[in-house]
């Protein structure tokens, strides 16, 4: 089966979202464009397994988070660390009155274990639900809540938050683990 | 056949379709889908009310507007022409 022209419009649609994922897994520009590049041509690859009427970013996601995977094993996992990202950045000042900058925040973003950044960016930033995270990332529902929580409760402690607007971090994870059971 | 018109309550929302005998009210998905998005901004740990929410939103919108480089439009087409050529051997 041919890949239709709808297909290749909605792929460069996504492309945006996609390269945001891609610098946020890999924290290397670089790097990210070729995640990206060598998700696309999987995708276009992998086309005919793509059911029409589903949700083509969550899959790309999925193939694109794949790609990641694979290339940290073949690397033996030095990527990160290769490059001082991490302890170049470990310190991180207070913000003055609470106003986060943002490259305090993306210092601190990098300092959270793959699995935690990547949920805490699927669920707060590139909007899928719970249950769609857990399909791109092949775990269970309550795997994700787990790990938006403590990835949200580290980056609070790095950034030296406390009492985020109304809502306390205790009543929120509390709430956030309290849904599991559900 | 029955008549189909729609009657709209005086001062609510709420919109009522007529076929025939039957009246379907749109006023209670109205409501509960209201109350849906309110249950969400006050409960949403990573929603506006949240610095890190703010700040996760800010930092991804930024890389998301980021100029897309030419190489990807050009590696599509190239998968595309790649594939036409396999059709036409």
């Amino acid at each position: 089966m041919a890949v239709t022209p709808e297909f290749k419009r909605d792929l460069l649609a996504t492309i945006p979202s996609l390269r945001a994922f891609a610098v946020s897994l890999t924290q290397n520009s670089d790097k990210a464009d070729d995640l990206v590049q060598e998700t696309l041509v999987k995708a276009w690859d992998k086309h005919a397994s793509f059911q029409m009427g589903t949700n083509l970013k969550a899959w790309l996601f999925t193939i694109l988070r794949n790609e990641f995977y694979s290339q940290m094993r073949k690397r033996g996992r030095e990527v990160q660390d290769s490059e001082g990202v991490m302890t170049e950045r470990l310190a991180v000042h207070p913000s003055q009155h609470g106003k986060l900058d943002l490259a305090d925040f993306r210092g601190a973003l990098e300092q959270l274990p793959e699995d935690q950044r990547e949920a805490i960016i699927l669920i707060g930033a590139s909007g899928f639900s719970y249950e769609e995270a857990a399909e791109i990332c092949n775990c269970a529902v309550g795997t994700i809540k787990s790990r938006v929580s403590r990835a949200r409760t580290r980056l609070q402690d790095i950034l030296k938050i406390s009492g985020e607007a109304d809502y306390g971090p205790d009543a929120i994870s509390s709430q956030v683990m309290g849904s599991n059971a559900a | 056949m029955g008549r189909i018109c729609a009657l709209r309550g005086r001062g609510r929302s709420e919109q009522r379709v007529r076929i025939g005998n039957i009246v379907i009210s749109t006023k209670d998905n109205v409501a509960s889908a209201g109350s849906a998005v309110r249950a969400k901004d006050s409960t949403d740990p990573l929603g506006v009310s949240s610095e890190i929410g703010r700040k996760l939103k800010q930092y991804y919108d930024e890389l998301v507007s980021d100029d897309v480089p030419d190489r990807f439009a050009q590696l599509l087409s190239q998968l595309e022409a790649a594939e036409m050529a396999r059709k036409e051997d």
